[in-house]
């Protein structure tokens, strides 16, 4: 009795072990090849300098982070499971932190398996996209309208005078390209002898809510205040040859002069344009992968 | 400080001098020589391993955190010192599936190869991996669930699988052309989650886990990792091995008791076909070396006592 009992055990042990090993390698076979398909029809993401083609880059990447340790400025992010296909593949997101193109592209150097091409050592040889202007309705300069005393009217408006980084940035960047006549004024307001880097935080510690104000309609009576936006060529890492040239063109409807962006062939897609672009959501921004077209910009 | 060990050896007449000799000769489970101490040291080799585990995987955690750039990467691929090292699974899926070979990435694998025949093969899962630390807390605990009857019983799988799972992603990665392993492997997941923070694909190595503690315990190294068979083909040449003396072993078995792929010592320990562990499953994890109270369990270095 007590030996049929353990036949049949050993039987059902047998067939679970068959029965098992089948589920388990079919189960496998199974979802490897369907998951394949199903993950990859995602929007494309900025890779690092030197990606080669998406669907081979995907194959090659190892996933080790390495390009993402190296990054000096910290902007390559690995892609999470909700990102679809590519987990652990590195991306950036231009907006939150754009790459800035290093000398030697360490990202590259890093990468064990050529993912980031190697061929490839400086950031002016990179293609990782092309910048676009997506929103002309708002880009300033389209609309004509100065940076810093866009910035400024929207700090004085919105009671952010507590953010005095963004503060300090515009003042640096407004007291950089005063006009002699324009520094008299300054000093004249302020009090101070002389205007410096130094001085921008007694500057910051004096002002209110009217002093703003004065700050606003001091910034739009500058010379500087009369050019149009030009921040995306301005903070461009790429400086041999103009990523991005300001035309002019003509309103078809209202025969008007208009000054537009025209992005280059010489444009990397490294996205410092989308990050630095002062409109809330950026007038230009970085479409992944795309390649230069004559006359498409 | 040098206790006597072995009850049944105390419960026999200890007046006859030539027992202990006698004893050497009778060969059977409990029946040890009178002469050996008992392991003041029960846990060392374990305390050294996951001494050794947890201090490579800060290394990984602290290289980039801290930024001291010794051991930069993740467990599929990094540079310790500078040098590339590569997982040799991950390798091939990559080169199959991009059907490029790059020189970094085969002088990493190299180097890894290099590396695990010194060290002994699966020595990278249970010194290095830090899944198997997690798998083998997962163990004590399904163990402890198991004494107090709260689980029925643990379900055994077909060793072989991972063998196949090799093979069929290997495939799988050439015919899709995508590494189609890495979005389910645990291994790699949890060593980037140490060095780069966590994610929800926490969620999956924690099923895996559920899995081993509730259903069948440590399934994943044992039966599907083919990860570590790289590892195992590697250990089956490596010459870092767990030797075994005939002559101090009473056979009791309580080797195979905490050994955690027991089979490797059968054919050693029971049918006395070799004097080392050969086979490529061994871990070299020295549990059996804390178990044995006889000593007859140690590390060694074959072929080299014959050179000597």
């Amino acid at each position: 009795m007590a030996v049929k009992s353990n036949d049949k055990a050993k039987i059902t042990r047998r067939n679970f072990f068959k029965g098992s090993t089948l589920v388990m390698i079919g189960g496998a076979i199974a979802s490897g090849a369907a998951s394949v398909p199903v993950l990859r029809s995602e929007e494309p993401l900025l890779r690092p300098p030197g990606a080669l083609d998406e669907d081979l880059f995907l194959a090659s990447c190892i996933k080790c982070g390495q390009c993402l340790q190296v990054c000096p400025p910290k902007v390559i992010m690995l892609a999470k499971i909700n990102q679809g296909f590519g987990l652990g593949t590195p991306y950036i997101v231009p907006r939150e932190g754009a790459c800035i193109l290093c000398r030697g592209l360490p990202c590259v150097l890093a990468c064990p398996t050529g993912s980031l091409n190697h061929d490839i050592s400086e950031g002016s040889e990179a293609e990782m996209g092309l910048a676009v202007v997506s929103r002309p309705e708002t880009c300033l300069s389209i609309k004509g309208e100065n940076d810093l005393v866009y910035e400024l009217v929207n700090l004085s408006d919105s009671d952010q005078l507590a953010d005095s980084e963004k503060l300090k940035k515009i003042l640096l960047r407004l007291i950089g390209k005063l006009t002699p006549d324009e520094l008299d004024q300054w000093k004249k307001k302020w009090a101070f002898d002389e205007i410096s880097v130094n001085t921008i935080p007694q500057i910051l510690a004096k002002l209110n809510k009217e002093n703003i104000s004065w700050l606003v309609d001091f910034a739009e009576g500058t010379l500087q205040a009369a050019q149009a936006c030009q921040i995306c060529l301005e903070t461009c890492p790429i400086k041999e040859e103009n990523p991005i040239v300001f035309e002019t063109r003509q309103d078809a409807e209202t025969d008007r002069d208009y000054v537009t962006p025209v992005v280059q062939k010489t444009c990397v897609g490294c996205g410092v344009c989308e990050m630095e672009c002062p409109t809330p959501a950026p007038s230009i921004t970085i479409m992944p992968r795309l390649k230069w077209k004559e006359g498409a910009a | 400080m040098s206790k006597v060990s072995g009850t049944p050896v105390a419960n026999l007449s200890p007046a006859q001098p030539s027992l202990a000799k006698s004893l050497r000769k009778r060969k059977g489970p409990g029946l040890r020589d009178i002469s050996v101490q008992e392991n003041t040291f029960p846990h060392k080799w374990r305390l050294i391993r996951w001494g050794f585990l947890i201090f490579i995987n800060f290394l990984f955690f602290a290289s980039f955190y801290f930024d001291i750039q010794i051991l930069e990467g993740t467990l599929s691929a990094s540079r310790l010192l500078g040098f590339h090292l590569a997982d040799p699974f991950a390798s091939f899926q990559i080169m199959l599936a991009s059907k490029l070979v790059k020189v970094n990435l085969v002088i990493g694998m190299i180097t890894v190869v290099i590396i695990y025949i010194i060290l002994g093969g699966r020595f990278f899962c249970s010194w290095v991996c830090s899944y198997h630390l997690l798998a083998e807390f997962g163990e004590m605990l399904h163990k402890s669930l198991i004494k107090k009857k709260i689980i029925k019983k643990n379900h055994v799988f077909d060793r072989n699988i991972k063998y196949y799972f090799y093979a069929i992603f290997l495939v799988l990665s050439l015919v899709t052309g995508y590494t189609v392993f890495e979005v389910i492997n645990p291994v790699s997941m949890l060593s980037r989650m140490f060095v780069y923070g966590p994610g929800l694909i926490l969620l999956w190595v924690l099923l895996l886990l559920a899995f081993e503690v509730f259903y069948s315990r440590r399934a994943w190294c044992r039966y599907f990792c083919p990860v570590g068979v790289s590892y195992n083909l590697i250990g089956w040449i490596s010459p870092f091995k767990i030797k075994w003396n005939v002559n101090k072993c009473s056979n009791c078995k309580k080797c195979q008791g905490v050994c955690m792929v027991p089979f490797v010592l059968q054919e050693t320990v029971n049918k006395g076909k070799s004097e080392y562990v050969v086979s490529g499953e061994c871990t070299r994890c020295g549990l059996c070396i804390d178990a044995c109270e006889d000593g007859a369990l140690k590390y060694n270095i074959r072929y080299l006592d014959k050179l000597i």
